[in-house]
Order: C-alpha cells, then structure tokens, then sequence
C-alpha cells in the first residue's frame, strides 16, 4: 500500500545544535507573550529561540515579542501570512539554526507539541514533518474538517500531492530542506506551496497528528470565509498558471 | 427605460471617473497625457451611451453591417478581458517586487549589526559557542 503520510530516508540524525520557532504575527499583542512564554528552552538536546515576523502591525505585538526574548523581524507594510513565513525561514537560516518550527502566533499550535514533531523528525530523518489536525480530528469543527478536505483536494489538483492537513501551519524543517523550498506566496496558500515543494524537491516527510487550541480568539483570528475564497483563488490562479 | 437608466448610469460613472482623473492630475499624481486620455475614452462611453445609434453607423462604416451589434460586442468583452488579463500580470509583479523589497528591508534591519547586542541577548548562549 502506498503510504501517504511519510516517505523515507536514511541520513544521520540531529543531535545538537539551534532550534528556531518563527511566528508569523499580525496584531496578535493579546496572546503573543503567553504563546512564547510556553516554548521550551531546550528541545531534543537544542537550544530554542523563537523569531517573530511582525507583519505590519498596528498594535504592540513586535514590542512584546522582543520583551519576551524572541528576535523580531518587522515588515513595515503587511504583506500576508505567506510572507511572513517566507522571512521567517530566511531569517533563521540567516542565525544558523539547524532545526526550524513554523507554527501559529495566535495560539491554535499547542508549543509543547514542537517537542514529539522535532522527535519525529531526529528519529525518523525526515527533511520534514507536518502536524496534521486531521489525522484526529476529534474536537475540530465539522467545517474546518470539510474546508480541509476541500483545500486538501485543490492542493492536489494545483501541486501534484495530497497530504492529510495541507493547511497546517505547524510544520518542522531540517536547515537543508528549507534551503531548498522555492516559496513566493504571500497569502495562505503558502501551506500549499510548501506542500508542492515538498513533492518537487522529493523531500523525506511524515505527517504527525497534533491537537489545535481551539479558542475564542484562535477561532476568531482564524482563516475567514473571504480569506479561504482568497485562498482558493489563488490556487486556481497557480493552476491557470501552470496549464 | 432600461435604456434610459443604463445612459444616466454611464453618465455618472464618467463624472466619477474624470473628476478622480482630474483630482490626481491637479495633485501630480497623472501626467497630462493620462489625463487627457481618461477624459477622451470617458467622453466616448458617454457618447456612445447617449447616441447608441452611432455603432451602427459605425459597424456600416467598417463593412460589418450583417455582423451587427452582438460582434460588436463580444470583440469588446474580449478587449475588456484581455486589459484584465494585463492588469493581473502586472499586479502579481508589482505584488512580487514590494514582497521581496520589504522582506529585504525587514531582514537587513532585523539582522543588521545596528541590532547585533538585541540578537546576541535574545539568541541562546549555545549560538555563541559555535
């Protein structure tokens, strides 16, 4: 049977060495110095430090993220979620880490779950792992379950692949594979794009289940139903573009 | 009726159009050329839109008579696609310059030596053992 959840490889494990955790953040002042208050200091024998993509705020978010030791990288104009991430990976290539987490900066990503995804990745020499909500989807609301799926299957029209949670933005690269992702998405389809990557530069990746913090302010802070029509169009925009 | 409505409609669309056109000009945000340009097209639509009996003068005048009105037409749906298409590639460019432009100011601040002492306070001691 063909697994669809990991492909493999055999390469030396990460033993030691940084880790970075980047955050993309847009006005997230409420929850961001509760979220990097919980980030583990030490994570599989590396040093943790969290980088915090302050997309054009207009509240205090990149000030609170520096008081809670994160290194902040500020757009002065806010470009989107995609971007945002995009500067993020180059920013912790730029500061040497090893091991890179993407993750959420509204507090959907639970951070003491980074710990079994870096396991997973050390164990398993992945080039990445992807933490899927929908592997147990047990507490998700039904229509983000049906959203998924539906962006799971476009993702699969547009990029070739087909992944369980192909929305996740909780994800674990090792430095290599992110030097080799081509990304210029500025929106959320950036979860799609990373996606095909993966399957262009046929990196070793495994998909993880993890538990979304469903909150009120996640929720409300969440993908809209414009920003998933957005998301949509701009899907079918990268498949007009390629046909 | 319909026709009547659509005429007052273009009507107000040209006033809305020419008057932003002039109010960029005045502020030097159009140049002459562009202004004069919107102007003519804008006062064309209203033309035709008052005078719609003109196309059909026109069409004649070109030798398309039996191709009538629905020609007419479709050739400028095609044209009206074709400057969005345009219009598209050149906003996904101008997108893709002010992305780059901006994560590179925002990496060279971010990273810069100006903020090395914040960098070295907040990265892991293990950093500076390598």
């Amino acid at each position: 049977m063909i697994n669809l959840e990991s492909t493999e490889k055999a390469d030396l494990p990460i033993s030691s060495g940084l880790l970075a955790v980047v955050m993309p953040a847009c006005n997230e002042a409420a929850v961001i110095g509760q979220v990097l208050a919980l980030i583990p200091a030490n994570i599989e024998g590396m040093s943790v430090f969290s980088i915090v993509v302050d997309d054009g705020s207009a509240d205090a978010t990149g000030e609170i993220a520096r008081r809670h030791g994160a290194v902040v990288i500020r757009h002065i104009v806010n470009l989107g979620a995609g971007a945002a991430t995009i500067t993020g990976l180059k920013a912790a290539r730029a500061l040497e880490a090893d091991v890179i987490v993407t993750m959420d900066s509204d507090g959907q990503h639970n951070p003491a779950e980074i710990e079994p995804l870096v396991r997973c990745l050390n164990e398993g020499h992945f080039d990445v792992v992807i933490g899927s909500r929908i592997l147990e989807p047990a507490g998700m609301p039904l229509t983000r379950i049906a959203a998924n799926l539906l962006l799971n299957a476009l993702t699969y029209l547009v990029y070739g692949k087909i992944v369980s949670d192909s929305q996740s933005g909780f994800k674990v690269f090792t430095s290599s594979a992110v030097e080799r992702l081509e990304l210029e998405s500025a929106g959320y389809e950036i979860c799609s794009e990373i996606v095909g990557e993966i399957y262009r530069k046929n990196l070793c990746y495994k998909s993880v289940p993890v538990k979304p913090v469903y909150t009120d302010y996640s929720r409300a802070k969440g993908q809209h139903f414009l920003n998933g029509v957005n998301l949509i169009l701009g899907l079918l925009m990268r498949l007009m573009r390629r046909t | 009726m319909f026709v009547f409505i659509s005429q007052i409609f273009s009507v107000l669309l040209a006033v809305i159009a020419i008057s932003k056109s002039y109010v960029d000009f005045r502020s030097r945000l159009e140049s002459l050329q562009m202004f004069v340009f919107w102007t003519a097209t804008w006062i064309a639509i209203v033309v035709v839109a008052v005078f719609p009996a003109l196309i059909d003068i026109l069409i004649n005048a070109f030798g398309g008579g039996r191709a009538g009105l629905g020609t007419f037409f479709g050739m400028a749906i095609v044209f009206v696609f074709f400057v969005m298409y345009r219009m598209y590639v050149k906003l996904e460019r101008i997108e893709q310059k002010l992305m780059k432009t901006v994560q590179e100011i925002a990496l060279r601040e971010g990273l810069s030596h100006r903020n090395q002492a914040e960098r070295v306070e907040n990265i892991p001691d293990s950093i500076h053992r390598r």
